[in-house]
This record gives structure tokens, sequence and C-alpha cells, in this order.
């Protein structure tokens, strides 16, 4: 750690607000206005209402696929807002606002674990600098995504296993965080080979080694048991006569240690497969918003990991770093199924691993071209010739900010909600998307028949006993191009077709607004014409 | 609009995923006896009480491991590794009663002490009716005497009430030297436990030092390795944070103290069953600090209680004491609230473990027979954490004792002790509800416990093993 109260120190606290406030502005600065509100964002803040207004941790049935204290935590911090869901306006927004507080502090956990990994300024200020201007990060990091919290945990975990007093305590909070960072979203469990080597190294020469291994390990488990015992109690921990057959899932309840096992199973091919999620995301989502970072950042992860291997005791720090991320790539790799966001967490260790490398290439140089090379870095990707952090050449071929901070799309879901709330009725059977869906609840009067499409596509309760799984008990369709792509990749068994037939076969579109690839409809079912 | 909306929305229906399934045949409850209202009011109840002992476990917790946690307090708590020349005085005194077996060997091991033999008094004191261990004390002194070794004197007194603290109180007017000591009978007294209190006091103006004393037989008997680490992580750990916020009930033997402190004080206190705890309590109150120094190499060993039926009369004895100490009131007079408090909770300390075996049995019975509500139940599981955190910091310090006195911890003492653990648990309870109602019904007695060496023997066999 910097030396308190001198030159150091100052350097040091001055970097770190240079730092947090630049993530401040990079992620506050529209954050209400892009991306567009998402259907995950929708289901987690819809999660966190049914926690607020129903005492309940979904509004439908809670089928374990994620573990809730990602969404007890926006409850919580929702519970505090003086209007609580409509503070900022609407849902979505209320929890994005808890995406920037997470991502602020996240900040400065990065600065300190990178600066107490290499007690150098420049690899700290240049890895929170990409974790902060990477379009790639600040897409994803605006979203309400129960990932950003796991990585706040996962990033508080790593803050204390660094610090350089030996206390218990600490290996227990450290340990107790990483507990929660596994029940906010499971693929947290990727990093415990690496965190536990770290405690190992960091506790090995102590006193206390026992006693902080034991209270890290025992801590971390904490929040895991009272999970599995939540699901015990509910009589919901192991399927029925202990069937996990996946061809014929158990009928009568949902189980946990089931959706682990069907979750184990799920693959959509891995890295050796050119057709798999992990290449269409890569290729398609993924290198267009930032090629720097994946590219420059895994280049750095194999470097350091290169380094570290060969001398564990020199370049151990090095080591640690890269098997940060190395260890969630394999979980990206490896051929699972996969989301779009499912890279965040990569991102603030890829980082890391730039800074670091960066730091190390750099070696002795002078103090003040270690300077000057820093600020020509960040100058030279913020601009179009080298990164395009901030500003970029637009489609017209024009320097323009970039989308993030340029383009509103939000305001077009803003204006659906308002077409819905003048010309739909209340009692109307509505099918959307999970974006839309606290506006319709919370706000009075509250849509009661409102349903989001997966759930009446998936859900037993709302589609066969409260649609019946028949076309004529819908009323009206509230959509977007993409809520419709969905429903045709989610039409595998056919429990969408019902309402794509409505779509196609029984309806009159009522409402639509279309911007750039961004579609959005409202469509009303003839119930007389069939 | 179509068809009619549906009667009911999808909202409220809690494991509702299928029509005909899903629904649990309804828990046994209380709510056919005394209502809804009363139901509740349990619940919540149970969930205040789970919080509660959930934040008493994990404050006991910190306590067993607040040495370890804190980098500093163990360099500052060790024995100093180099010792001044030898300049504090010092009179032992080593009560005893019906220790016809022990008395000698530990007369001989103070004696033997690393320590110029003019600068210690040793007293040994009897009643006049333990006519065995004044004999075998006296035959070690005349022995001793033939060897030209002076300052060993057994005193005998006749009066009431016959206990530690009054054996200690007549002694205390023999007392010739500058520091006051107290052993037990059983102990094996570390040959240079003088030097390590003699540089301490010399190095800090401290007027009472409390050292390390450690059971050692943690094999003999199914609660012996519980009670061993009971020892371990008060005196290594616990006692540190006691005395650091100057709040310390001091333990009975292996104490020292300026003797004019001690006559400042009114020596100890002859109607109390924890003397030591007492006397420790009106230090702290009259301002006096105590430093604790603990060092494996350097610890006071003793052993188990021999039986069940000794372990639960100590314990007994233990909690009735604590309970006489905080009725007394004389830490109401500590200067400030944070003393009184960790005193106050400290002394109450019987009083919490009475309640906790009750709960433990009514938690065993409600596993059975109640079906709470799923946040009630997962409230209530919270001291149940709290109950295996502190078996796997007891596993742990098994083995951190084990490696501080070169022993061998091995896997199936583990499996013993989380096998004894929960009768253990039990067993404490009920002593401590036994003090309780004997402090109700004004039984005060001193119930002595039997010391046999075990400890001893132990060591003499591995030495002879060695």
């Amino acid at each position: 750690m910097p030396r308190k109260g001198g030159l150091n120190d100052s350097w040091h606290k001055a970097l770190l607000a240079v730092s947090m406030v630049s993530g401040l502005v990079t992620h506050a600065y529209h954050l209400f206005l892009y991306p567009l509100y998402t259907t995950d964002e929708g289901i987690y803040m819809q999660q966190a209402w049914s926690i607020l207004r129903e005492a309940k941790l979904s509004p439908y049935t809670y089928f374990y696929d994620h573990a809730p204290a990602g969404w007890l935590m926006i409850a919580t911090y929702v519970a505090v807002l003086p209007m609580q869901f409509q503070t900022f306006g609407n849902a979505i927004n209320a929890g994005r606002v808890l995406m920037l507080v997470a991502h602020v502090c996240n900040v400065f956990f990065l600065f300190q674990i990178a600066y107490r990994l290499s007690h150098s300024h420049l690899a700290a200020f240049v890895a929170c600098f990409f974790f902060n201007f990477s379009p790639l990060a600040v897409f994803y990091q605006r979203e309400v995504l129960l990932d950003n919290l796991m990585v706040f945990w996962v990033l508080l975990s790593v803050y204390l296993l660094t610090r350089d007093e030996r206390r218990i305590v600490t290996a227990m909070l450290s340990g107790l965080s990483y507990g929660l960072a596994m029940i906010t979203k499971e693929n947290a469990i990727f990093f415990a080979p690496v965190l536990l080597s770290l405690l190992y190294r960091q506790v090995q020469a102590s006193r206390n080694r026992r006693f902080a291994l034991s209270y890290w390990s025992f801590a971390a488990w904490g929040p895991v048991s009272i999970y599995t015992l939540y699901a015990s109690l509910k009589n919901e921990l192991v399927p029925s006569r202990f069937n996990f057959s996946l061809s014929s899932p158990p009928a009568d309840h949902v189980a946990l240690l089931y959706t682990v096992w069907w979750q184990l199973n799920r693959n959509q091919g891995g890295i050796f497969d050119p057709h798999s999620l992990f290449w269409r995301f890569s290729l398609g989502a993924w290198l267009p918003k930032d090629h720097l970072i994946l590219v420059v950042g895994s280049a750095a992860m194999l470097i350091a990991l290169l380094i570290g291997l060969r001398n564990r005791e020199r370049h151990a720090n090095l080591l640690v770093a890269s098997s940060l991320a190395a260890s969630y790539s394999l979980y990206l790799i490896r051929g699972s199924v996969m989301l779009e966001f499912y890279v965040i967490p990569l991102l603030p260790f890829l980082a890391l691993n730039i800074g670091l490398m960066l730091d190390h290439l750099l070696g002795a140089t002078p103090a003040a071209l270690r300077v000057v090379s820093t600020v020509l870095l960040v100058a030279v990707l913020s601009v179009p010739a080298g990164g395009g952090y901030v500003y970029t050449h637009n489609d017209k071929g024009q320097v323009a900010p970039q989308d993030l901070y340029n383009v509103p799309q939000t305001p077009m879901q803003e204006e659906e909600i308002a077409y819905v709330r003048q010309h739909i009725p209340t009692s109307a059977r509505i099918i959307m998307d999970d974006d839309v869906w606290v506006e319709l609840h919370d706000q009075s009067p509250p849509y009661r028949y409102a349903h989001s499409h997966w759930k009446a596509a998936g859900d037993p309760a709302v589609r066969d006993r409260l649609f019946q799984k028949d076309w004529q008990n819908i009323d009206y369709i509230v959509m977007s191009n993409k809520m419709r792509a969905a429903m045709e990749q989610n039409n595998g068994d056919g429990n969408e077709g019902w309402m794509l037939d409505a779509i196609d076969n029984h309806s009159t579109r009522i409402w639509t607004l279309k911007r750039g690839d961004v579609e959005l409809d409202v469509y009303k079912i003839e119930h007389g014409g069939s | 609009m179509g068809a009619a909306a549906p009667a009911t929305s999808a909202h409220g229906r809690a494991g509702a995923l299928h029509p005909d399934g899903g629904h649990r045949a309804p828990a046994r409850s209380w709510k056919v006896g005394p209502g809804r209202a009363v139901t509740d009011l349990l619940y919540v109840i149970l969930a205040v009480i789970s919080i509660l002992l959930a934040v008493q476990g994990g404050y006991t917790l910190y306590l067993m491991i607040y040495t370890w946690d804190q980098p500093d307090v163990h360099e500052r708590t060790k024995a100093p590794d180099r010792f001044v020349e030898p300049s504090l005085s010092f009179t032992v005194m080593l009560p005893a009663r019906h220790e016809e077996e022990v008395i000698q060997t530990t007369i001989g091991r103070v004696v033997g002490a690393n320590y110029p033999a003019e600068l210690l008094q040793v007293l040994v004191i009897c009643s006049a009716d333990d006519t065995g261990t004044i004999s075998k004390a006296e035959e070690k002194v005349e022995e001793l005497r033939l060897q030209h070794r002076q300052g060993v004197d057994v005193v005998v007194f006749d009066d009431r009430p016959i206990n530690k603290p009054h054996a200690l109180n007549v002694a205390l007017r023999h007392a010739a030297k500058d520091v006051v000591t107290v052993f037990d009978a059983e102990d094996d007294v570390h040959p240079e436990i003088f030097n390590i209190v003699n540089t301490v006091m010399a190095e800090d103006p401290v007027r009472v030092v409390q050292s390390g004393v450690q059971l050692m037989n943690y094999r003999d008997r199914w609660y012996s390795p519980l009670n061993v680490l009971e020892y371990f992580f008060w005196f290594k750990s616990t006692l540190h944070f006691f005395a650091r916020y100057g709040a310390i009930p001091l333990g009975g033997n292996t104490v020292f103290f300026r003797r004019n402190v001690l006559q400042m004080i009114g020596g100890w206190d002859e109607y109390n069953l924890t003397e030591d705890a007492d006397i420790g309590i009106r230090l702290s109150s009259a301002g006096v600090a105590a430093r604790v120094v603990y060092d494996d190499r350097y610890v006071t060993r003793e052993e188990t209680p021999p039986t069940l039926g000794q372990f639960v009369k100590q314990r007994t004895r233990w909690s009735q004491g604590f309970l006489q100490t905080l009725l007394k009131g004389d830490w109401k007079h500590m200067p400030s609230r944070a003393q009184r408090l960790l005193a106050a909770y400290t002394l109450t300390f019987p009083i919490v473990q009475a309640a906790l075996g009750l709960y433990a049995v009514a938690a065993l019975i409600m596993m059975f027979e109640v079906k709470a509500p799923v946040l009630v139940a997962l409230i209530s599981y919270l001291p149940v954490f709290l109950l295996a955190s502190h078996f796997m910091t007891a596993a742990v310090g098994l083995r951190e004792f084990a490696e501080a006195h070169g022993l061998k911890a091995s896997w199936g003492v583990t499996l013993g002790m989380a096998l004894a653990w929960f009768p253990y648990q039990l067993l404490l309870a009920f002593a401590a509800l036994r003090a309780v109602a004997r402090l109700a019904f004004g039984i005060n007695n001193w119930e002595k416990t039997r010391h046999v060496g075990a400890h001893r023997e132990r060591r003499k066999a591995g030495e002879h093993a060695a």
C-alpha cells in the first residue's frame, strides 16, 4: 500500500479518484437512454418487485434458474429509495442506478487490486481505463444483470484477499463475499480455485493459516448452505423419486438439484465448434463493440500466464491476475449455454491483465516516460483512429461520439408503454416481453393479466391454467422484433406456437415504431374473426 | 375484448407449477391449538431468539480466535525470549486438600524452578482435618530441609470456611515476598515461569500477570479433547481480549500479584466459588490492569477432571461462582461502559449457557414437530451455522494445540470430538442449570475437583518413550 500521508499517497488517491470519477461519468452519462431495456433486466426487476410486493422470489414459479441473492440485493436497494421503482422514472432505470453504484465500487476494488499486485500506479490506472471506457464493458455494465452484481462480490473478495494484513476476519469476509457471489450468479464458482490458491499464498507463512483457510471456506459455504436449505425447506432440493432424467423431467415440482443437473448438461458447442454461441457472440456481439479489450486482454492474459508459470515465485502476481481471467475464460469456451452478457465477469480481469502486462513491459522505464506512455495510450484509445472508445466513425463515416453517449434508444420503449396505458384496458390479457413487466404491474392501475411470453410458453401455471395454450385467450401482444426472434428460437418444443399463431393469423397491428434495427409493435388479437 | 378475463392471476400461487401437483400434505402446525396470533407470536420469538443466539455465537467465536486474528497480540503477549537478572522475590501459595497423591511432586517442581532459592517462599496450605495431605507435605518439607533447602513451609488452619480462598487469605498473612502467586496442587509448573514473570514485571510496571494454564490429557475420556480446547482458547485467546478491555476474570492459578495489590484489595472473597474470577473483576473495577502472558512453551499443565461427575461439579462451581460475582455487583464500578458490558456478559454467560441447553432440546423437538414458515426456519438456521463454525474452530484448534505441544491430532480424535460435541454442550448446559438451581436454593458449598495426576503419567510415559 502507498505510504500514508506522503506524495505517493496523494498521487495514489488522485489517480484512484480520477478512475472512479471517469467510471462514474462513462457509465452514468446516457445511462437511461442506452442501451435498450432488455428482457433480462426486466426479469430481475420483476423478481425484485415480487419480493417487495408479494414476499416471493418470483411472480411466477421460481424454478431455481438462478440463485436469488442478486434480486434480493436489488429489492433491498429499491426498498430504501424514496419512490421505490419509480424513483428514476421506471423500474429498470432504478436498477441501472444500482449497477452504476456497483461499477464505481468495482473500479475502486480493481484499482486497489491492480496496485497491490503490481505496486504500480500505471498498471492500476490503465486497468481501470479499459474497465471504464471499453464500449463492450460500458454496454453490458450499464444493464441490470446478475453478472454485474456477481463481479462486485468477486472483486470485493479478491480485494480483501490481497490486503497486507493477515487477519482471520478479513479472510472470513472475503469468503462471505465470495459465497454471496456464488448465490448471485452461479458461474462465480469458476473463480474458486484461483481465490483459494491466492488465499493459500497469502497466509501460508502466517501462524493463523489454518484458521484463515477454514474461515474463508466456511464463510463461502454459508450463503450457499442457506440457499440449499431454502430449497430443502420448500421440499424442492431433489426431484421427486430422485428423477434426474433429462428426457422426461419430473412433473410434480421444481427442484434445485435437477435444475443444476439440467444446466450442467446443456451444451451449445464450445470453442471447437464454429457454430457455437461462443463464436457467435465473440464475432457477432463482442468484437464489434470492442475488439481491443478482448484481443489485447487475451494476449496479455496468455503472456502473463506463461511468465507466471515459468517463475511462480518472482511473478506470482502475474500468475494470479492471469489465472483469474483464464479460469473464467475456460467457463466461456467450454461449451455450455451462453448469453451475450456472459462476457461481463471476464472484462475486469482482462483489463487487469492489460494493466499489469503493460507495467511489466515498461519495466524500469523512467517515471516521466511511463506517464507520457499512459497519457498517449488514453488519447489514442479515445479517438476513432485508435480505439474509438469515446469518439468513433458513425454509419455515415462522420466522427461522432460512441452510440453509448449519443443514441437514445429507450424512449422508444417509453412510447410503447405510454401507448399501452392510453389505449389498452387494464383488464386485457396481454402477452409481452419482460422489459415492460414492472411498468405494467407496479403503476396504478396495474395490468394484472399482462404476462411474459417466456412464462406463457414455459410455465404450466401460466400457459395451461391461465391461457390454456389457446390464442383466443390473448387480447393483445406487445412485442419487439427481438422478442419475435426469441419466440421463434424458443419454439423448439412448440410451446410458443399458439402465440405465434395469434400474431400471424389472428391479429391486427395497431401500433408500430421503428428506429434503426429496432422495431416495436402492439398487436390486437381479433377474436371475432376466428 | 374477447373472452372473459381469467378468474385469478398467476400471482400469489406459490408452487402452482402444476395444477394437480405441488400441494404437499399439510404440515403439523400449532395453529390447531393456540390460534394464529399466538402462533405468529411464537414464530417471532423463535426468530428473535435465533438472531440473539447467532450474535452471541459470533461473539464467542471471535473471542476464540481473537489472538489469531490480531497479528500483534501474539507478539505482544508471548513470553520474553531473554530473561533479565532475577530481582523480584515470589511467595508461592499451594492450597491443597486431599491431594496426597500429587502434592509432593508439585512441591518438588516449584522448588526445582530455575530461580534463586532465596527469592522463593513456598507455602503449602492445608486445613487441620486433612492430615493425609499435611503428612505428605511435611514429609517433603523435611526432605528438602535435609537438602538444605529453606523457605518451604506448611501452613495449617483450623477455622472455617474450609475452601481455597480462605486458605489463600490465611497464607497471605505469612507471605513475605514481593510477588504472590498461586498454583494448584496438581499443577506442573514450568521451571522458567518465575524468570518470565520477573522479566515481564521488570519491563512493564504491571501489577498483575496471568500466565497460561493448559489441560493436557486430551485423549483420556470422551469429553477430554473438548475440555482441553476450552482451556486452550480461553488462555491463549479470550483472556487477551478481556485484558485489552480491562475487564478480566482471572484464572485460579499461575496468576501473579504484587503483594501490596492483594493487601489493598483485601485478599480473596471466601464465600465466592470462583474467587479467582471475582478478584479479577474487583481489580479491574479498582483500575488495576492485568497483563496476560501466554506462551505454549511455558504453560502450567493440568489435567481434565477424572470422571463425568467431577467434571459436572467443577463446571457447576464455576458457573455458580460467576453468577455470585455478577450478583455482588463489583463490576458495576468499572470505569467505562464497555468494561461493564463486557464483565456483565462474561458473568452472565452461565445463564446464556443454560438457555442454550434448553434451546437445543427445544430445537430438537421443533425439528420434528413444528413446520415453521420458510423465513423463520432460515433465521433459526443461523445459530446452527454458528454452532458448526464453533466446531470447525475447535477442530482447527485441536491441530494448533497438538502442534504447539508436539502431540499428534489424529482424525480419530476429531471424529470423536464431532460425536461428543452435542452431548458436551448439553453437559455444560446441565452444569449451568445446576448452578442456577444451587444459587436459587442457597447451596454454596465447595464441590472440590479430584486430581489423579493423569497429565503427569502421560508426560512420564512420553519421557520414558523418548
